[in-house]
């Protein structure tokens, strides 16, 4: 039943890729073949190693490749301290400003009711079990300030708060650097609703 | 075709590509259409922050057919984003837009009850009842308007005190005094609950409780047999801020 070739089987696995299609996906497989195999290689070693190695922490849920991750294995972090992310990529941002010394909670996602994505389908059982352990004190909600993001931190801040928790949104305002002028009208009317004394 | 400066609003927005989106969109004149927006989702793009559900636009797209490509956006008046539990009546709305909404059919009239809706429910914390009303014009839009201001049996005028059984493909029956005590296959209500509907008032809770549960029926055979995932997540929320898990099960039995 299997008659499709060895290289048509890469194109497809290649289609896998998000924003790759058919096109793109040949071009990738040719250039592996023809001009770079030992990159080839490389990729292929690296997901192999990846998919077997790298897990979701289990008090994260982050990717690591540890049961535990090194940030929630630090004895440095503020264990009463959590902040609530949607991506991995949104935990590294935050944490590279280095204000922030507590610990995470990646989301992998966010709500979407439209979408079929409901609480179980990110995560929030086992939030829910973490707050339950008693060590939160505080949770910083840092979903992106979409409508899909302020779902999901309205309905995680409801989950805080029933648990006598303290709930708090990160802030958002003018890019530094950023010229007012150049600043879209909503962004300029959060950052003045969330102005501090200078 | 070009369009230009059309009013609209995103129902649903999805990633398309590395930078673009899929957009679906409810504008006053063209009804729901489907929509590319190229490039969209890079970080310099002009509209990436106004593309967003419950925002009234001024947009315009090229092309026709089931997706046209999305030419120019921009927010029209203030920001208008909801917030807490009206955000997940706002995700309602669209949903059950995007489930009975044929694209290229043309719907003023509901475009202008949305956008009211919208209104109401930044400044309106009895969604409910904002809802309801909303329900009501989306039935007549469509061609299944509730009858609400009497018997369909012998004309009268709806009595406030007066028991009736409600069929939704035909409308109130007052009910006999003998029939009270006697199962009857329409929804039961009382007068002051189809007065209510039809006035857009609701004095008792009781009347929004019979408003909802006319409305999930005669909703129900338009929607067919898949649940709307915005009213399961909305009913979590409730129960979430009640602090009542059961009410998760129990509002549902309402109409089925
Ligand atoms: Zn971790």
């Amino acid at each position: 039943m299997n008659d499709i070739t060895v290289l048509e089987a890469l194109k497809q696995a290649l289609r896998r890729l998000p924003g790759v299609g058919p096109k793109s996906a040949s071009r990738m497989a040719y250039h592996l073949l023809e001009r770079d195999r030992e990159g080839a290689r490389l990729i292929a070693q690296a997901l192999t190693n990846a998919v077997e190695r790298i897990v979701h922490c289990k008090r994260c849920n982050n990717l690591s490749e540890t049961e535990l991750c090194p940030i929630c294995s630090s004895p440095r972090r503020d264990k009463s301290l959590l902040c609530v992310v949607e991506s991995p990529s949104d935990l590294v941002s935050l944490d590279q400003s280095g204000v922030y010394n507590g610990l995470y909670f990646v989301l992998m996602g966010r709500l979407s009711p439209l979408d079929g994505i409901g609480p179980e389908e990110i995560g929030i059982p086992r939030l829910e079990a973490l707050l339950d352990e008693g060590t939160v004190k505080e949770v910083v909600l840092a979903t992106n300030l979409t409508v899909e993001g302020e779902a999901t931190a309205h309905y995680i801040g409801d989950l805080v708060r029933a648990r006598r928790i303290k709930a708090s949104r990160i802030a958002y305002g003018v890019p530094i650097g950023g010229e007012l002028e150049y600043t879209d009208r909503n962004t300029l009317a959060r950052a003045l609703a969330g102005r501090r004394e200078a | 075709m070009r369009i230009h400066q059309q009013p609209a609003y995103v129902l649903h927005h999805r990633d398309y590509s590395e930078t673009s989106l899929l957009l679906e969109v409810f504008t006053a004149r063209h009804g729901r259409i489907g929509l590319i927006a190229k490039g969209a989702r890079r970080a310099s793009s002009r509209v990436r922050g106004i593309l967003k559900p419950f925002q009234r636009l001024l947009i315009g797209w090229s092309g026709k057919g089931e997706l046209a490509v999305l030419t120019g956006a921009e927010q029209d008046g203030p920001d208008t984003s909801l917030a807490a539990q009206a955000l997940y009546c706002g995700f309602y709305m669209n949903e059950v837009l995007l489930r009975l909404l044929h694209r290229h059919d043309p719907h003023d009239a509901l475009f202008e009850a949305y956008q009211n809706t919208l209104q109401r429910l930044r400044h309106d914390d009895t969604n409910e009842a904002v809802l309801r009303i909303f329900e009501k014009h989306l039935l007549r839009e469509l061609g299944y308007g509730l009858v609400l201001d009497r018997d369909v049996v012998d004309r009268a005028p709806i009595e406030a005190q007066a028991v009736y059984d409600y069929i939704v493909d035909r409308g109130p029956r007052r009910l006999a005094h003998l029939e009270l005590n006697l199962p009857t296959e329409g929804i039961r209500m009382r007068g002051a609950s189809l007065i209510a509907l039809e006035q857009e008032s609701f004095a008792e809770a009781a009347m929004l409780r019979d408003a909802k549960a006319l409305m999930r029926a005669a909703l129900a055979r338009h929607l067919g047999d898949q649940p709307l995932h915005s009213r399961k997540l909305f009913r979590r929320v409730v129960a979430t801020a009640t602090g009542d898990v059961m009410a998760e099960a129990g509002v549902d039995k309402a109409g089925g």
